[in-house]
């Protein structure tokens, strides 16, 4: 018995709102989907339907104690959007007051600022392709509205946090952000997932829409998820001359599968695409990034970097596709793994598909062990193996980290990278 | 100090070593010259606790400790070092880093607090100066983008910063131009004591006219085949190897 065999009753007890009929169309659309079997090509190296919880529980009720578990929190100056265990946290969030800038509940906001909501929501994925996308849709709760308005150059970065308390294994949050940043305007953005409490399941969807010659940086952060498992879309639209630099950081996780989508639908867009996961023990880490080249002259850089441990597995599925009017693309792709144990293992699989002829697109997969002689040389000099390892861990995961923009975020990544792999330089 | 009796090793089914002896004590500088493919790389490996090598007899004793017992990294805190002919880039780890790591484990084995900040900086510097290697090289990457040069004075460095009892310097002349020569030689020269002991593979007598070894010590075919004083350096400059085949009867 799984959740999708009384979907139909629970999609009756949640509430009516501004959303019927989309969540209707998704719903018949998640009907004809299911969930992905090994079967399903996408899906071929991530089981995930036998791991899902029993019941589809959106969300529960919020316990105490959240500000000690954003122990980062205070430290750095920001507007922090808090949402437990999928219910936005009004008492827990704090905003800081920009002109030009809306940023709050998507449940509380959306109807607000219903055209650019009715503009934007549920229009950068593609719910007759993506089974959880559309089953997100359907039953999507709350997240982060995030609204900036056109030459405004966001000040303080805007951190959304997803804190996970709830004693109960079985809550399968739904949440949903919806982001539109217009033309000229500029703005930081991280996004935490923290699990604190037990197994959890959530599946995350983040439509990002960046105007002409607008700038973001978003960091998808998963830290502290050693028990969950999950499903993240980052869907992000470019305009003409838009700038978008995604990270995801991915130290933990019992599976987690990311969705990182590009569509490059102005000419002389830009898009980075980093990555850096960590795998120990049982982990299975997917990391799926699309790259749609459809108009000319853009340009996408790719770098993922994985090290997995233990039995732990990892996915990449690189796929750049450059239309046939997307003449003079420039597209990079570069993803390595090293496998720290014999038991380890790693499907890596880069995709380009192109129909233009005037194009640069160039790709590189590596799977590789870690270096002896690397490893010797720390070693003569006394440092103990599991440091030495940490040590060479450290210095290959490194470069994703140096990358992140945002100097605190930085700083608090480096300190997390390090006592992930237990060393202290 | 260091103990080598009849040691015989293999990589694969290629025997290296085949009955090497050799005897260091505390207070002395020994040279080790021979052709290329002779093992002496593989000798200083050994002792450093490379695994790839295979020992199938003999035996090494460290301060009377057999050193085979111990891991490359004990072998390290315990006092030996490896000047490697062949230094190793890490790229992403700083030589600080680095240092700060070896330095701590070593003072770790020996039932001492981490090192303070403010101390150990100031032993850098000393350290760095003493092979007159650039501040901005130790928050670089390790030996990335460092010439032949710079790459042997960072292991003289790290021999300085690591203060061992028992020193290797695998050829770290070759590719030294006269001045780091010097430079790497007086830092050997300074370091040395009556407590601590060198071991100096080289090719060249050149360098023994900076570091004066006590032994010389011909090794050819995977044994020591002959030992003599600083003049055997000399005598091998002149008359090249194939007087010693000759000399041994090999
Ligand atoms: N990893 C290895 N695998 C196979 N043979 C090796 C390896 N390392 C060294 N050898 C061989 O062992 C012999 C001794 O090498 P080495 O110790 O480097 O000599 P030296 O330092 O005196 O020039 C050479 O014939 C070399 O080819
Ligand atoms: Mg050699």
């Amino acid at each position: 018995m799984s959740f999708t065999d009384n979907i139909e009753t629970i999609f009756e007890t949640i509430d009516k709102d501004n959303l019927s009929a989309v969540r209707e169309s998704a719903l018949s659309s998640f009907k004809t989907l299911g969930l992905p079997s090994a079967r399903h090509e996408e899906w071929k190296y991530t089981h995930i339907k036998t791991k899902l919880p029993e019941t589809l529980r959106l969300v529960a009720s919020q316990e105490s104690q959240v500000a000690s578990k954003l122990k980062y929190f205070n430290s750095i100056k920001g507007t922090k959007l808090v949402f437990i265990n999928g219910v936005f946290s009004a008492e827990s969030s704090v905003i800081i007051d920009q002109s030009g800038l809306t940023v709050g509940s998507l449940k509380e906001l959306s109807s607000q600022h219903e055209a650019i909501f009715t503009k934007h929501f549920n229009k950068a994925t593609d719910i007759s392709k993506e089974n959880f996308a559309a089953l997100n849709t359907a039953f999507a709760q709350d997240g982060a509205f995030i609204y900036v308005k056109k030459n405004t150059i966001v000040e303080a970065p805007v951190f959304v946090f997803h804190i996970y308390d709830h004693a109960s294994a079985d809550i399968f949050t739904q949440s949903r952000n919806l982001i539109v940043v217009e033309e000229n305007a500029d703005i930081t953005i991280v996004e935490d997932f923290q699990n604190n409490n037990g197994e959890k399941f959530y599946n995350h969807v983040s439509e990002v829409f960046i105007g002409q010659n607008a700038e973001v940086n978003y960091s998808l952060l998963q830290l502290h998820n050693q028990h969950t498992t999950s499903v993240n879309y980052v869907e992000a639209r470019l305009e003409k001359d838009a700038r978008y630099h995604i990270t995801t950081v991915t130290l933990d996780g019992k599976l987690v599968r990311n969705n990182i989508n590009a569509y490059m639908d102005g000419e002389n867009s830009l898009a980075t695409l980093n990555g850096l996961y960590i795998g120990k023990e049982a982990n299975h880490i997917d990391n799926h990034i699309l790259v749609d080249h459809r108009v000319p002259n853009c340009n996408s850089h790719q770098v993922y970097k994985g090290v997995l441990d233990d039995q732990s597995t990892g996915v990449f599925n690189g796929k750049i596709f450059v239309q046939k009017d997307a003449q003079k693309t420039n597209a990079y792709q570069s993803s390595k793994a090293v496998l720290l144990s014999d038991e380890a293992s790693m499907n890596s699989k880069p995709q380009l598909e192109i129909f233009a002829d005037d194009v640069k697109c160039s790709h590189g997969a590596a799977i590789g062990q870690m270096s002896k002689n690397e490893l010797f040389y720390l070693l003569a000099r006394g440092i103990d193996k599991e440091t030495a390892r940490g040590i060479l861990t450290y210095a290959f995961a490194n470069e994703i980290i140096a990358a992140v923009k945002l100097p605190e975020l930085r700083t608090y990544l480096d300190d997390k990278l390090k006592e992930k792999l237990n060393i202290t330089i | 100090m260091l103990e080598i009796k009849n040691l015989h090793a293999k990589i694969g089914d290629k025997e290296i070593l085949k009955g090497l002896n050799l005897t260091v004590k505390a207070g002395e500088v020994h040279a080790i010259m021979g052709p290329n493919g002779t093992g002496k790389s593989t000798l200083a490996s050994i002792i450093a606790g490379k695994e790839d090598y295979e020992i199938t007899a003999g035996e090494i004793l460290f301060e009377g400790k057999n050193l085979l017992d111990l891991s490359p990294d004990e072998r390290a805190r315990e006092g030996v070092f490896l000047a490697f002919q062949y230094p190793v880039e890490i790229p992403g780890v700083s030589t600080t880093n680095f240092m700060k790591a070896a330095v701590n484990a070593k003072r770790k084995h020996h039932g001492q607090e981490p090192i303070v900040a403010k101390e150990f900086l100031a032993m850098m510097n000393e350290k760095r100066q003493l092979v007159e290697l650039d501040k901005s090289y130790l928050s670089r990457s390790i030996n990335e983008g460092f010439s032949g040069g710079e790459k042997k004075r960072n292991e003289i460095f790290q021999m300085a910063m690591l203060d061992p009892k028992l020193a290797i310097l695998d050829e770290t002349d070759s590719g030294l131009d006269i001045d780091a020569l010097r430079i790497v030689a007086d830092g050997v020269n300074k370091l040395k004591s009556k407590n601590n002991a060198f071991l100096v593979i080289t090719h060249y007598q050149r360098l023994l006219n900076y570091i004066v070894p006590d032994f010389v010590h011909i090794m050819y075919d995977g044994r020591v085949v002959k030992t003599g004083d600083k003049s055997l350096a000399l005598k091998m400059e002149e008359r090249g190897y194939d007087w010693i085949k000759e000399e041994v009867g090999v």
